[in-house]
């Protein structure tokens, strides 16, 4: 009895246990949601979506290239699955910057804002969680499976920073601290907030802080999520037939994605999914292979999965990563970073499938035709997602844009 | 019209007499209860020394009288004005305007009840052409037009092609753009009506900044005169040196009521220029006050706003406060502990924000434990402090407390939090030797202008010379290279509590800081130089024997110059950085000392005398000026010990009073601001953390740190605890404060999280000790109470935790369990995861 209450205590807050329906018609670009695949460490153009099979061996490593869906394109060798589902995504070839340090180019992608010395720009998921709030009482930003200090909320407050899922490839998978601990039971929980919320009652009364009250609002809002069976089921992969699982991959970037698209289709705005080790200044192919087939699994099954049950249309689809990798393989075997050119891939939520934008030069070093910003990147998202870009924020005492400068890549949209 | 005195008759005056009567006067009102107008104690014309340029300029005024409570009213329509020479100016007094009529110079007298006061005006022999100038007419009309606003053509970027600097600064860069710039499109001289920079503010085609004047506008006829009379730039013509606004501070009692402000300015030639009508107002909160643009304010709401007025390239400020009535005489008079009382009450009356009363001594005693030492004060401690009769044992607890080693380690995080020891740009590895430099000098609280000299000219080996590891932020990690351009805005904020920032790239926009001073300050560090190696994560750093800093535009080496100072002479071989050390710590700087006291009167009230505590400014006023003057002085009579500064401030009534507001109608906003009570804080991570193994009983278990380590005393952790994190351990790679605000992820680690789940659980806690010894339930509640609030439960609290404890154990839970869940409560509560 005690267990049903405490249950519907956070029901009252989400509307029910049902998944939103599926197959729902596209929707306005102010109802998108977003899925960002980030390649940890900078995965290397040359062997995703800018093979130059025509260059000296050490530039184009060893992996060759094979043809995508769209003719005359060519990706990877480590990419089959991926080339033969370009007719879903787009791919920009030229994007560029200058920014070779991991942190301050994780910063600059994510944001679409050069990093700055007194002041972090706010990453698209926190600009969502402002901008659009949360939905069926679940976080409204989610990181798989841990934040990225890169990705968080910079100077719009830790209030919206990153709900961490933690890693869904794990077999004993839970969100960390979203359910009770083990020995705890529902009933104790429950007399524990009772007694809680009679010792907290007097001095947040007696107070008049509008601290306290903030911090008993997230109080509330933690038992809301800890009891609310929309949560609990939006983060239970194991309820996901096997058959899907399997098909995403049971690797962390396949889990990921899945988990990832549970999550859209329960109410979050912005999930990312963070895979990789592609920081590869040594070995570089010996320890990207893998990485890469992983992903190759995981993508286009994302994309699969996200149109049969009609939600492409409704959800942007990124793959970004730190920056692109040096043309040249180095004396370890190994690639370096590489700011200035880089490859992105982009799907869903009208974005035009099989175009590619943008070329580089023999090496893929520099572009060469129709270069990309960060900041022009930032404007398609932003613009793709219904969010007004050119918005100021108020940061330090100055206006702050979401994104100074960037134009939207018309190519990709529809 | 031509009547010198209009409204009041020409009087001649005797100043002795005046100046008697009026010392017999204040007498008579110091002892006589002040009744109406009599209320006034002094007037003053402002502005002073006003020199028109030619024979029919004008210059507004205000006379303004003091009343009650320091407060000041504009009286200029009640007073009385008489003039030492007749026939050099007229004056309109009404609405407060001097005109020239003739050149020369005469006194303006002015009368009010029996209080008197004067000002010189000067009319010069300008000549009399009516010629409109490029600066400052055509730019006055930019700026009230908002043409050259941040937001508009004085962006960086500018707007589609047509870019002014931002409120004039450039005025040779934007006759530039009007006249030549893009095939000098903008300007048709043969046919001035034509011209662009006429037709779109007007709307004859179409402006992205919409229609901004008519044809019967002054403006419009100003840019059209300017147009016909060549469009010249004259650039001969005076400049602005500094823009004047006036009063620079108000207390406007209700919503509605208006005040008139008066803005001048000082211009290069030695005349004046009145620019009230010709300039650009702004309020930082609408809420509290607006400013239309002929300079009348309009109070909105209770708070305290500061209206800013730009033009011609400069920036002036006033502060408003609003309040809905006057302090009355129920308004609370407390005995002052020591020189900030005094002040911070005067301010208060001022804007009648009442403080609260004093805090008991539970509260402050755990107040001043987690301020000073960050732990809470165990059940022994405070059973010892209220059992303590004596009169003064809060300063002796306040000196106890400065003298514990705690001290030195929670203060040093902060420090480091400042300094930014970070892990990003130093490889975490000589990061230890940093946090013990800063920890021997608080605890032996060596003076901290000492301190800041050896920051400021450390070289050597990062391990060997601590203090070099103050350059590491500086460092730009991928080229593992010194980069003075982060180095200057670094040394700027932390020990001028200047931002400068936005001058690497452009002029201040908010402050009289040019890019030119960005590079001046950034021509000290040019020779500071790092190498690495031999080993990993060595460095040294050096001095060069040459290297400049080029200044971006001009491509020319900037000579060093102090901040709004000299430009100082060098040897060739000489430290440069020797000089910055010594300009900077100088007891006569005036920046250095106001800066440190009010970064560290931040840390108490949570919130600065100047708000944002670093970000010092003409345009951002102090809300208690004369207090933190007073403190910078004391700080540097105390000879810069930051111990004293504590002492001082901890021995405040202010910092003592309760954290409990003084009513519901009491404006929380204006009570932070003025101090009128303390301000509820969260605990730092740390703290929290540690005040956890301390209630609890359980050492947090940090890896490859020896057991009972506090979180304190950490070298910044190459992977900080989840909950360190989660409560707001900073990153420290950019200037930014930790975060102080309340988040979902806290909520559910307190909830759920193992942090507090183990130490609760752990067989061998507190709890379990008292269990084992035989402790009764009551006797445990009340030991848990006193260790985590510092106070004994209240009747009902018990028997909350009573009923609680019996209804656990009904429900079949053992009584460790049932004490476990109380214990865990206690640590959920708001009460204990905040300072009050």
């Amino acid at each position: 009895m005690q267990r049903r209450d405490f249950i519907r205590m956070g029901s009252l807050a989400f509307g029910g246990l049902n998944l939103p329906t599926l197959l729902e018609g596209e929707k306005q670009a102010s109802e998108r949601s977003c899925i960002v695949v980030f390649q940890n460490g900078g995965a290397s153009q040359l062997d995703t979506f800018d093979p130059k099979p025509d260059a000296p061996s050490d530039i184009r490593g060893s992996f060759g290239s094979v043809p995508t869906s769209i003719p005359g394109i060519h990706f990877s060798g480590l990419l089959p699955r991926t080339a033969k589902s370009l007719n879903r995504f787009a791919v920009i070839r030229s994007m560029h910057s200058d920014e070779a340090i991991h942190e301050r180019a994780r910063q600059y992608i994510f944001s679409g804002t050069k990093p700055r010395n007194d002041l972090l720009q706010p990453s698209y998921g926190a600009v969502m969680s402002k901008e659009r709030g949360p939905q069926n009482g679940l976080p409204p930003f989610v990181v798989i499976p841990d934040k990225d200090l890169s990705a968080d909320a910079g100077f719009l407050g830790p209030s919206y920073d990153p709900f961490v899922a933690g890693d869904p490839n794990t077999k004993t998978f839970s969100v960390k601290d979203l359910t009770l601990p083990s020995g705890v039971t529902f009933e104790e929980a429950l007399a524990r907030k009772g007694l809680l919320a009679k010792l907290d009652r007097g001095f947040i009364e007696a107070e008049n802080s509008p601290l306290l009250e903030s911090m008993d609002e997230f109080y509330q809002k933690a038992y809301d999520l800890i009891a609310s069976p929309a949560a609990r089921k939006a983060f239970d992969i194991g309820s996901e037939p096997d058959k899907l699982r399997d098909a995403y991959g049971r690797t962390g970037v396949g889990q990921g994605c899945l988990l990832a698209r549970r999550l859209i289709e329960s109410g979050v705005r912005l999930a990312t999914v963070f895979h990789g080790g592609y920081d590869t200044h040594a070995q570089h192919e010996k320890l990207t292979k893998p990485l890469m087939t992983d992903f190759d699994q995981a993508f286009p099954t994302l994309l699969e999965d996200l149109d049969q049950r009609g939600m492409l249309a409704n959800t942007l689809v990124i793959v970004i990563g730190d920056f692109g990798r040096t043309p040249k393989i180095n004396f370890s075997g190994g690639r370096d970073h590489w700011p200035r050119a880089s490859a992105v891939a982009l799907a869903g939520a009208g974005v035009k499938g099989g175009v590619v934008v943008g070329k580089t030069d023999k090496q893929a070093g520099e572009p060469v035709d129709r270069p990309v910003t960060i900041e022009d990147f930032a404007a398609t998202v932003y613009k793709i997602l219904g969010i007004n870009f050119d918005k100021e924020y108020h940061a330090n005492g100055r206006p702050v844009r979401i994104v100074k400068d960037g134009v939207p890549v018309k190519e990709v949209l529809a | 019209m031509t009547q010198a005195i209009r409204s009041s008759k020409l009087k001649a005056t005797d100043g002795q007499t005046t100046m008697l009567r009026l010392a017999l006067l204040t007498c008579f009102l110091a002892i006589a209860a002040p009744i109406g107008a009599a209320e006034w104690s002094q007037i003053r014309i402002v502005p002073g020394n006003i020199v028109l340029p030619k024979t029919g300029d004008s210059q507004r005024f205000l006379v303004l009288a003091k009343i009650a409570d320091g407060q000041e009213e504009d009286v200029t329509s009640q007073c009385k004005f008489t003039l030492s020479t007749p026939g050099i100016v007229a004056v309109e007094t009404e609405t407060g305007i001097v005109t020239g009529e003739h050149p020369g110079r005469a006194e303006i007298r002015v009368k009010l009840a029996s209080l008197t006061s004067s000002t010189q005006v000067t009319v010069s022999e300008g000549t009399s052409e009516a010629r409109v100038r490029f600066s400052p007419d055509v730019i006055s009309v930019f700026t009230t037009k908002g043409c050259n606003s941040s937001g508009c053509h004085g962006s960086p970027a500018g707007q589609n092609g047509f870019k002014l600097s931002l409120f004039g600064y450039d005025v040779a860069a934007d006759h530039e753009m009007v006249l030549r710039k893009h095939n000098g499109r903008r300007v048709d001289l043969a046919d001035p009506e034509k011209s662009l920079i006429l037709r779109k503010p007007l709307f004859d085609i179409p402006h992205g900044g919409g229609r901004l004047m008519t044809k019967e506008s002054e403006e419009y006829r100003t840019l059209l005169q300017w147009l016909k009379e060549g469009a010249k730039l004259e650039s001969n013509g005076p400049r602005m040196t500094r823009l004047e606004m006036y009063p620079a501070e108000q207390v406007l009692t209700g919503n509605g009521s208006k005040m008139r402000f008066v803005v001048m300015g000082r211009l290069s030639d030695g005349t004046t220029r009145d620019m009230t009508h010709e300039v650009r107002y702004s309020s930082s909160a609408d809420r509290v006050a607006v400013i239309a643009p002929d300079g009348v304010a309009t109070a909105t709401g209770s708070g305290l706003t500061t209206v800013l007025a730009r033009g011609m390239g400069s920036v002036a400020a006033s502060q408003i406060g609003v309040i809905q009535q006057k302090a009355d005489a129920h308004f609370p008079s407390l005995p002052p502990n020591n020189f900030i009382d005094e002040l911070v009450y005067a301010k208060q009356k001022k804007l009648n924000v009442a403080p609260t009363g004093l805090s008991t001594d539970s509260e402050f005693i755990r107040r001043v434990y987690l301020d000073t030492i960050g732990l809470a004060p165990t059940g022994e401690e405070v059973r010892a402090f209220m059992a303590n009769q004596r009169q003064d044992k809060r300063v002796l607890l306040i000196d106890s407390l400065l003298k514990r080693p705690e001290y030195a380690s929670f203060w040093t995080v902060k420090f480091e939090d400042w300094f930014r020891n970070n892990q990003l740009n130093s490889q975490g590895r000589s990061m230890g030797k940093f946090k013990e430099w800063v920890s021997a000098r608080l605890a032996a609280d060596l003076p901290y202008d000492q301190m800041v000299r050896d920051l400021i000219t450390s070289e050597g080996d990062t391990f060997q010379e601590p203090a070099t590891n103050f350059w590491h932020p500086a460092t730009d990690f991928m080229l593992k290279k010194f980069d003075v351009k982060k180095a200057t805005p670094t040394v700027s904020r932390l020990f001028l509590g200047i931002r400068m920032e936005c001058a690497e790239c452009h002029n201040h926009p908010l402050e009289n800081f040019t890019q030119d001073d960005f590079y001046g300050l950034s021509a000290f560090f040019a020779r500071l130089q790092v190498k690495h190696g031999p080993a990993e994560y060595r460095r040294t750093w050096y001095l060069a024997d040459e290297g400049e800093v080029e200044h971006p535009v001009t491509k020319k080496p900037v000579p060093a110059k102090f901040l709004g100072g000299e430009t100082p002479q060098f040897a060739p071989d000489e430290d440069r950085r020797v000089a910055l050390a010594n300009w900077v710590t100088s007891p006569k700087n005036p920046y250095f000392a106001r800066a440190t006291v009010n970064r560290i009167w931040h840390e108490y009230f949570q919130a600065g005398l100047v708000e944002p505590f670093d970000d010092f400014r003409s345009t951002n006023p102090a809300t208690n000026k004369e207090l933190l003057d007073r403190l910078a002085a004391f700080f540097v009579d105390s000879g810069f010990h930051l111990q004293a500064l504590h002492r001082l401030i901890l021995n405040s009534r202010t910092y003592q009073l309760s954290s409990r507001s003084a009513g519901p109608s009491a404006n929380p906003e204006l009570e932070r601001l003025l101090f009128a009570r303390y301000e509820v804080r969260k605990l730092p991570a740390e703290a929290l953390l540690d005040s956890i193994s301390q209630v609890t009983g359980v050492a947090h278990p940090f890896s490859n740190y020896p057991a009972g380590t506090r979180a304190m005393d950490l070298y910044v952790p190459d992977a900080p605890d989840y909950f360190l994190v989660a409560f707001g351990f900073p990153r420290r790679d950019i200037i930014c404060e930790r975060s102080r605000t309340p988040t979902l992820s806290q909520a559910l680690h307190m909830i759920n999280g193992d942090t507090v789940r183990k130490k609760v659980d752990a067989p061998d806690n507190a709890l379990g000790g008292w269990i084992k010894d035989g402790w009764s339930d009551d006797r445990i509640v009340s030991e848990i109470y006193l260790d985590s609030y510092a106070r004994p439960a209240s009747s009902s609290e018990l028997t909350s935790v009573k009923e609680f404890v019996e209804s656990e154990m009904a429900a079949g839970r053992s009584r460790r369990a049932a004490l476990g869940s109380f214990l865990w409560t206690v640590l959920n509560s708001k009460e204990f995861q905040v300072n009050h």
